[in-house]
């Protein structure tokens, strides 16, 4: 059989479309599943993405991709550099993979609904590959955490969390049902691979990759590298579909699911990305600020590739733009106060030479954040630890599911009452989400919703905790066993000296 | 009188964050400073020789009438501060 050059024969197997006699439009393609919106099909036989790949090559680079992190993994497992790794960074791998490894699983169901009701044929294929990435994702994110369980056995909660009510993994399920769980297939195009994989973890990944490897993490490093290639691929499934709706008429409906999901994604981003970069990752490796991260990648390339496509940066960005200056910061004190309810051990990052870093990246974290942890670590020094825990638990939003925070607490928490219940949000963008529909959202009950309920007995901490599946032993506690706090400042050290 | 539990939304002013309170409805609104401010004072805000008031729906809450009194309700929001 003679080889033809792809170019010969690719658009002709890929763009099998064709029009249906024996059955209709609606049967074959439901709009529940797959959305339309209002385009004929041969408008949506124009889709196109650049990257031409056939099965073939699709095989033999992945093949390529696994035999290459999979002997990485193999020449780490026997070596002793997990155990080597800093405290914090360890923190930031075990609450990656309980926080991504299932998701990544699961979004081969969204994968596979756009390979099945995605509207062109070159759409679906690229999905088809897309679903087969995300089980390779899954499956390499299990791995991975497996063969360090004899060293750290709450990497178990890579596979644990989702079958957890851990707080967290709630907030995480509930974006991850939205976003592409329940979605159809242009909603999941646009929000899945446009907004999340493409604005940010895309690049969110090769940030980390480099973190890792500078950090000495050359299996977590290898790991999101090989994941990152393909994501740079399937992500493209969102601008031709968006392009797509713009040229016909649908431009609002667009800039609605990007708002959506921008917002959305933002809210996780800076719960999970952010506590990581600016407090889990040893100061010494940390080559830029989340903040200025944001700033670089996925603002930026956000705010151009908008401007691109002739849509506006969501109603929000101011308010998004000033949330860099504190969100993440409120989120990991909340997180390290409340540390019995993760699956890892958060690292406080506050020695005195972690708060001089903060401040000059953040000028005022001192006064608005450290104050708050020099209390803290007052209290750590006396021997007060009781102190350094919640005891109650902290009001979350009815969309985002995090804890809400405020840089100036006093305005109260906005709510809406609907049907004699009262929904809480963190902020106006969440509100707005909820608002623009709300039977979509209300049905579901938030981690505080339960246990007002009644759902969660005994109504006390041992209860909560239990519920959330976390016996004593898989507890988070401090990542140093509070050494920080008694670390002497550097400029004593170095009079000291 | 049987007392009922009402979860409260909280904060103390310059804290953080929101917090879920339970309170009693017989409690006074002193009381419920007291078990708001537990939850902040000493653990992230130094302690103040001032007294301490309830806000809520932009109105400061008589110190001696209790939850049920005053009408608050599951899930209301209150703010606590002193008054310095």
């Amino acid at each position: 059989m003679p080889k033809l050059e792809r170019s010969q024969w690719y658009d002709l197997c890929r763009d099998m479309n064709w029009r249906f006699k024996y059955v209709t439009e609606a049967d074959v393609f439901p709009e529940a599943l797959s959305k339309s919106h209002g385009l004929p099909a041969a408008v949506w036989w124009s889709w196109d993405e650049p990257y031409k790949i056939g099965y073939r090559e699709y095989v033999h680079n992945q093949a390529k991709k696994d035999s290459a992190v999979y002997s990485v993994r193999s020449a780490i497992a026997r070596s002793r550099l997990f155990e080597n790794l800093d405290p914090g960074w360890k923190a930031a791998v075990i609450a990656h993979y309980g926080a991504i490894a299932m998701p990544e699983y699961l979004a081969c169901i969204g994968e596979a609904r756009m390979g099945r009701f995605g509207r062109a044929a070159a759409w679906r294929n690229m999905a088809l590959y897309g679903t087969l990435d995300e089980i390779r994702h899954g499956q390499v994110q299990f791995s991975f955490p497996h063969d360090l369980l004899n060293k750290e056995p709450r990497f178990d909660w890579a596979h644990k969390a989702f079958h957890t009510n851990e707080w967290g993994v709630i907030a995480l399920r509930h974006f991850f049902d939205d976003i592409f769980m329940s979605n159809d297939a242009v909603s999941t195009a646009i929000q899945l691979t446009f907004t999340v994989e493409t604005g940010f973890t895309n690049l969110q990944f090769l940030g980390m990759a480099a973190d890792a490897m500078e950090t000495g993490d050359v299996a977590f490093g290898a790991l999101i590298s090989s994941i990152q290639t393909d994501e740079a691929r399937h992500a493209q499934q969102g601008e031709p579909t968006l392009r797509l709706l713009i040229q016909h008429g649908k431009r609002a409906e667009a800039q609605l699911l990007i708002d959506v999901s921008f917002w959305r994604s933002w809210r996780l981003f800076a719960l999970l990305t952010g506590i990581s970069m600016d407090y889990y990752t040893p100061l010494i490796h940390r080559s830029m600020s989340f903040r200025e991260f944001m700033l670089e990648w996925i603002v930026k390339q956000f705010s151009d590739q908008l401007r691109d496509l002739g849509l506006e940066r969501p109603w929000y960005w101011d308010p998004f733009l000033q949330e860099l200056d504190w969100l993440h910061h409120a989120f990991h004190l909340g997180v390290w106060l409340k540390r019995r309810t993760v699956w890892w051990n958060p690292a406080a990052g506050v020695n005195d030479a972690e708060r001089e870093w903060l401040e000059s990246k953040y000028p005022g974290w001192q006064d608005r954040f450290g104050t708050y942890w020099q209390t803290i670590t007052e209290n750590v020094r006396q021997g007060e630890i009781g102190r350094t825990h919640l005891e109650t638990l902290l009001v979350v939003c009815n969309i985002c599911q995090i804890p809400v925070c405020s840089p100036t607490i006093g305005a109260p928490p906005k709510q809406i009452t609907r049907n004699g219940r009262v929904f809480t949000f963190c902020s106006e963008p969440c509100k707005w989400i909820f608002e623009q529909n709300p039977a979509r959202y209300a049905g579901h009950l938030s981690i505080v919703d339960r246990f007002v309920a009644g759902h969660i007995q005994p109504p006390n901490l041992p209860g909560v905790l239990a519920y959330m599946g976390l016996p004593p032993d898989e507890q988070g506690t401090d990542a140093t066993n509070y050494a920080w706090a008694f670390e002497q400042p550097q400029s004593a050290v170095t009079r000291a000296a | 009188m049987r007392m009922a539990t009402v979860p409260l939304q909280a904060a103390f002013r310059g804290d953080f964050t929101v917090l879920l309170v339970p309170v009693d409805d017989q409690d006074t609104i002193e009381v419920v400073a007291q078990k708001v401010s537990y939850h902040v004072i000493h653990r992230r805000l130094p302690p103040q020789d001032a007294p301490m008031h309830v806000q809520h729906n932009g109105r400061i809450l008589p110190t001696d009438q209790t939850v049920a009194q005053v009408g608050l309700s599951p899930m209301s929001f209150v703010e606590v501060f002193y008054d310095a």
